[in-house]
């Protein structure tokens, strides 16, 4: 789809979705900031991979001269002095940015329910949430506003809300683009990520964005390869690790029934399917090993935030008031909640049992699914074990299998730091479910290709639910 | 089982506070983590190195001593609430 625009329909282009943008906002709260794209046309290249494509960045993307929020109340008046190394490279493609997109707060949430300036919607029923953290760029994709939109994935944060939103979503491997400029939540385990409609697109948006960085010293020096050119869509000898946990703590037939279907016909296509068990024990410590890891790390990035150089500042007497004052407004309860439980494992007594205990966890997960995948050319499961959550859902058991194994097993993807994304699997209830497809370490181009071959049998490429 | 005295220190130690309502409600969250911490203790992790980064190849290397990246004095204080004179001001520590 990125085809249809060019430097001569760029303008046209940008004002018409800057339109969508809007009605998207009104109808599904999506948008933090609008950006006016004129300054952008007139310095625009005539030509580039994304040349005119009009795109929303999620708003932890620092952009230079634009309020960047990540969706918390302590930045709400945060004006960045740079760009991120991505929107340096997506302006020198040719992309037009429109807007800054709703978040989690921090990224920190898998709902969007929690940024400052309220819950994002689901398109498809707004009494639904969007999936988080990344939720606003899902929308705005999914209600066809833009074809391209960047989140970020620190558990699942792009692959869950594209499963619940309908649309492709990328976290490429660990290292392959660079964060520079991305306000920082878990170091360990953030990605960058992206969402589009087809996995063409998805392809040529890695060429775009992927590289070394001197910026980020966890960036990759490994080549970027032509991921578009070597698309080819085709299944036959394909080897495909069907993630049995997952599909075993599934409780929803309609998901079920949906995925079994789709690797029936993947087989008809040549495809090689089978199941693969990993130790149950160890799938179900994924969630406890995330949330210690994530949360003890994103106790130390956020330490930053005190309310002295940048950020939304509160009155006090004393440096230490300022500080106590200012993050006590500027957090939300959500986020002081998971800095607590960060603190708490970072406790001198208990770092070893708990936090080391985490990383030394992440190594036995990792090591299963590096087994299976010198094996098999993909993992696969359903992204989500059924359509978009109610937005007052609370009804899920925290200690079942379903929730620790089935809803939650993409935190894998940020295990391993291994290619893994989401494209839309089929409707259940009438609502969108998507397929995770994991691949080996740097090697996009075959997850790339199997997920092409699984759009070629779904025939839903460009899935939208459209605002008018 | 922590009372929400214990919560609240926790939160002190990370310069915000929490209300009781707050604590309360992070303390009933508390047992259900605490099962869940439970799934994580009970991995036999015996002669297993931790892992931190997702790869261990090397992507960090020595560069030459060289002024690389640099922002301006304007641009470091522009986004404080108090600078004065090319500085961050706060209230006076020494008293």
């Amino acid at each position: 789809m990125f085809e249809k625009y060019n430097y001569e329909n760029a303008a046209a282009n940008a004002y018409a979705a800057l339109e969508k943008v809007k009605k998207s906002h009104e109808l599904y709260n999506d948008v933090i900031t609008f950006v006016d794209p004129k300054e952008q046309l007139e310095n625009m290249p005539k030509e580039g991979k994304m040349c005119g494509v009009p795109i929303v960045l999620k708003d932890n993307v620092n952009t230079k001269g634009v309020l960047t929020t990540a969706g918390s109340r302590i930045l709400a008046n945060y004006v960045p002095v740079y760009d991120a190394t991505i929107w340096t490279k997506l302006k020198a493609a040719g992309a037009i940015n429109l807007a800054k997109a709703s978040m989690d707060e921090l990224a920190m949430g898998g709902t969007n329910l929690t940024c400052f300036t309220g819950p994002c919607l689901n398109p498809y029923d707004t009494n639904r949430m969007a999936g988080g953290s990344s939720g606003g760029s899902a929308v705005l994709v999914a209600s066809g506003a833009v074809d391209f939109a960047i989140g970020s994935d620190t558990g699942d944060s792009v692959r869950k809300p594209a499963s619940f939103c309908g649309i492709v979503g990328v976290k490429p491997t660990y290292g392959r683009i660079s964060r520079y400029g991305i306000i920082p939540y878990s170091s360990s385990l953030d990605h960058v990520g992206y969402f589009t409609r087809s996995v063409e697109d998805a392809a040529v948006a890695l060429e775009v964005l992927a590289g070394r960085d001197d910026k980020d010293m966890t960036s990759s020096y490994k080549p970027v390869e032509p991921y578009s050119e070597l698309l080819n869509g085709d299944l036959t000898g394909k080897k495909v690790a069907i993630f049995k946990n997952v599909m075993d703590a599934t409780k929803n037939e309609g998901t079920s029934k949906l995925f079994f279907d789709l690797m029936k016909k993947m087989e008809e296509k040549g495809a090689i399917v089978k199941e693969v068990s990993f130790d149950d024990e160890l799938m179900k410590a994924i969630l406890p090993a995330y949330y210690l890891i994530a949360n003890c790390e994103a106790t130390a990035n956020h330490s930053n935030l005190d309310g002295i150089r940048f950020g939304n500042t509160q009155e006090g007497n004393s440096v230490e008031e300022i500080m106590i004052n200012t993050r006590t407004y500027g957090f939300g309860p959500l986020i002081r909640k998971r800095f607590v439980i960060g603190s708490y494992g970072l406790f001198v007594e208990n770092q070893e049992k708990l936090f080391r205990q985490a990383q030394k966890v992440r190594r036995l997960i990792v090591n299963q699914v590096k087994a299976c995948l010198d094996e098999f050319d993909v993992l696969v499961a359903p992204a989500s074990t059924s359509g978009a959550p109610l937005l007052n859902d609370n009804s899920r058991d925290q200690l079942s299998n379903e929730y620790l194994i089935a809803e939650n097993h993409m935190v894998i993807g940020n295990f391993t730091g291994y290619p893994s994304m989401t494209l839309p699997m089929g409707m259940v209830d009438g609502l969108p479910v998507g397929i995770n497809v994991t691949s080996k370490a740097f090697d996009e181009v075959t997850m790339f290709n199997v997920a092409l071959g699984i759009e070629n049998i779904t025939g839903l490429k460009d899935l939208k639910k459209e605002v008018a | 089982m922590k009372d929400i005295a214990y919560f609240k220190k926790l939160a002190n130690q990370l310069m915000f506070d929490l209300s009781d309502d707050e604590a309360l409600d992070i303390q009933n969250e508390f047992e259900t983590l605490q099962e869940q911490l439970h799934l994580l203790e009970s991995i036999d992790t015996e002669g297993v190195e931790p892992m931190v980064y997702p790869f261990e190849d090397e992507t960090v290397y020595l560069r030459e001593d060289e002024v690389t990246h640099v922002i301006s004095q304007e641009d470091a204080i522009v986004n404080a609430k108090n600078a004065t004179e090319g500085h961050f001001r706060v209230p006076k520590v020494v008293k």
